[in-house]
């Protein structure tokens, strides 16, 4: 091959490889900022606020939450993440003075309809709270309590073995389910709690800081449930625990606390909320910077 | 109401910063002792700039271990970890930077005592290597204050780098038929080579200041599809 020729090869390989790259090219921005996507809304959220008894408790929430997402809530104490967590199932209605206001649909329907039956809505929209609270009942009761509940009354074996399957506690009390449910580890009972929640098959579980009682071991069982509980239900997390959020939720939202100008009063407003990669690596406000970086308290 | 925590881990952050970006300072100075060595001839001011090596491989060893124990025990997140990234490419450029420091050195005793040197090639090493050193200084500068305007300005001055290269290649084609006077072209052409690197690790350094700053990572110049 003649010098020329080898020249003409090398350009024509390296026009060939330019256009290979063109075709499988992957865009940076895309890339680093993971792809917002626009899956179905399950619950879309606008200026949505809450008063305690008159007292702002959060103040003008305008967000999506996405379907089969994790969606983490974090801010620090007093910032509403709790009080905003229980509008999306209206437990909000069971405190005296409690007023939701601003508009929150629930699959493109008004939550707070008059025509919406709360108990109906807590079936769809299930919660797991701080603290596992098990029924003073056995293992298999406890599961079996919301279909009962709902007029199940054949098949309950099976329901109960898939909700505890689907809560990865199955292997670990299979051979024990008639005993009381107390008997179990707190990382089990929190879990005995998901299968609970999951028995009556809802399509959104809200879990209020569901591992702050438990240990790292029993965490990582709950985190490692979340990954799995996401391809079948949609989760709204409000944690603490920042590597928490970073390691299981899609989608974060952070609140912080504001103040009036005499400092009299405060309230919850959400500050930033966005793919939790961006927030943890690069989020846009500096208030979110602070908190994530654990540089204000 | 807003109180500022974790001093204790801010603090040692800042320190790190200052120490990993202090070895740029200990690269300028090899390199500066460098350059001197090849106008010199001086070989035993070679030897010396091949020992002190150690001291920015120290540096290395030292800032990178402390930049893993604070990824493992602080969980650094947002700007802080893009800081940290940042650094661990930082010292990478800088370790490689000293290394080519010696690549140079080494080579001084290769052409003898009295070399058949062509005062104008040298005279393009030694101006790439007092450049480089321009372009340490600014890649410094430039991830001290953030500033991803200087960074990116130091593509400029690595063209300067680059084109006293490629003279000096020409130069070495067109030395003659003296075969004493071609190995010293061939050596000084290695040489001016190194150097060359330098300049473009110093550029990698400025990409690290605008991905700290902006969270994106972009090279300046991709040397891999130049036409994009």
């Amino acid at each position: 091959m003649t010098r020329e020729e080898r020249r003409a090869e090398s350009g024509r390989q390296t026009r060939e490889a330019a256009a290979e790259r063109a075709a499988i090219a992957v865009r940076p921005e895309e890339f680093q900022q993971g792809g917002a996507g626009s899956r179905e809304k399950v619950f879309e959220l606008k200026g949505v606020g809450v008063d305690y008894s008159g007292a702002t408790a959060v103040k003008d929430i305008t967000m999506d939450v996405r379907r089969n997402d994790v969606t983490a809530l974090i801010g620090p104490s007093g910032c509403g993440k709790s009080t905003l967590l229980r509008c999306l199932n209206r437990m909000n209605d069971l405190i005296p003075g409690a007023s939701v206001h601003g508009e929150l649909l629930y699959h493109g329907e008004d939550l707070y309809g008059s025509a919406v039956d709360p108990v109906q809505v807590r079936k769809l929209i299930g919660m797991v709270f701080q603290k596992p609270n098990p029924f003073p009942k056995s293992i298999f009761d406890n599961v079996a309590f919301g279909p009962r509940i709902l007029g199940r009354k054949e098949n309950l074996d099976e329901a109960v073995e898939g909700a505890l399957r689907g809560a990865a506690l199955w292997d670990e009390v299979k051979d024990r389910l008639e005993d009381n449910a107390f008997g179990l580890s707190g990382g089990q009972q929190q879990r005995l709690c998901i299968a609970r929640c999951i028995a009556v098959q809802p399509d959104t579980i809200l879990m209020d800081e569901p591992c702050s009682a438990l240990d790292p071991i029993s965490t990582g069982k709950i985190e490692d449930l979340m990954i799995e509980l996401k391809e079948e239900f949609s989760i709204v997390i409000v944690t603490h625990n920042m590597q928490q959020a970073a390691r299981v939720s899609d989608r974060t939202a952070f609140l912080m606390v504001e103040l009036d100008a005499d400092e009299d009063n405060r309230w919850g407003r959400l500050v930033e909320y966005d793919e939790t990669e961006k927030i943890f690596t690069n989020p846009s406000d500096r208030r979110t910077e602070d908190y994530v970086s654990g540089k204000v308290g | 109401m807003v109180e500022q925590t974790r001093a204790h881990y801010q603090a040692e952050l800042e320190q790190l910063e200052a120490s990993a970006l202090g070895g740029l300072d200990l690269v300028s100075e090899q390199l500066g002792r460098t350059i001197e060595a090849v106008e010199q001839q001086d070989v035993e001011l070679a030897q010396q700039v091949i020992v002190d090596d150690d001291r920015i491989d120290g540096r290395y060893l030292e800032v990178h271990q402390s930049l893993i124990a604070l990824l493992a025990t602080q969980s650094p997140v947002a700007t802080d970890l893009r800081l940290i990234s940042a650094l661990l490419h930082v010292l990478k450029n800088v370790e490689r930077m000293g290394d080519q420091c010696v690549n140079v050195c080494k080579l001084i005793p290769l052409t003898g005592n009295e070399p058949p040197a062509d005062a104008e090639m040298l005279s393009r090493v030694v101006t790439m290597g007092k450049q480089a050193r321009t372009l340490i200084s600014q890649a410094k500068r430039a991830f001290e204050e953030r500033d991803v305007a200087m960074a990116q300005d130091l593509v400029r001055q690595d063209d300067v780098v680059d084109n006293l290269n490629r003279e000096c290649f020409h130069l070495a084609l067109e030395i003659g038929d003296d075969a004493d006077k071609r190995e010293w072209a061939m050596t000084m052409l290695l040489g001016a080579r190194a150097i060359e690197r330098i300049g473009d690790n110093a550029v990698d350094i400025g990409e690290q200041v605008a991905f700290v700053v902006t969270g994106l990572f972009r090279e300046f110049e991709d040397a891999s599809h130049p036409d994009g």
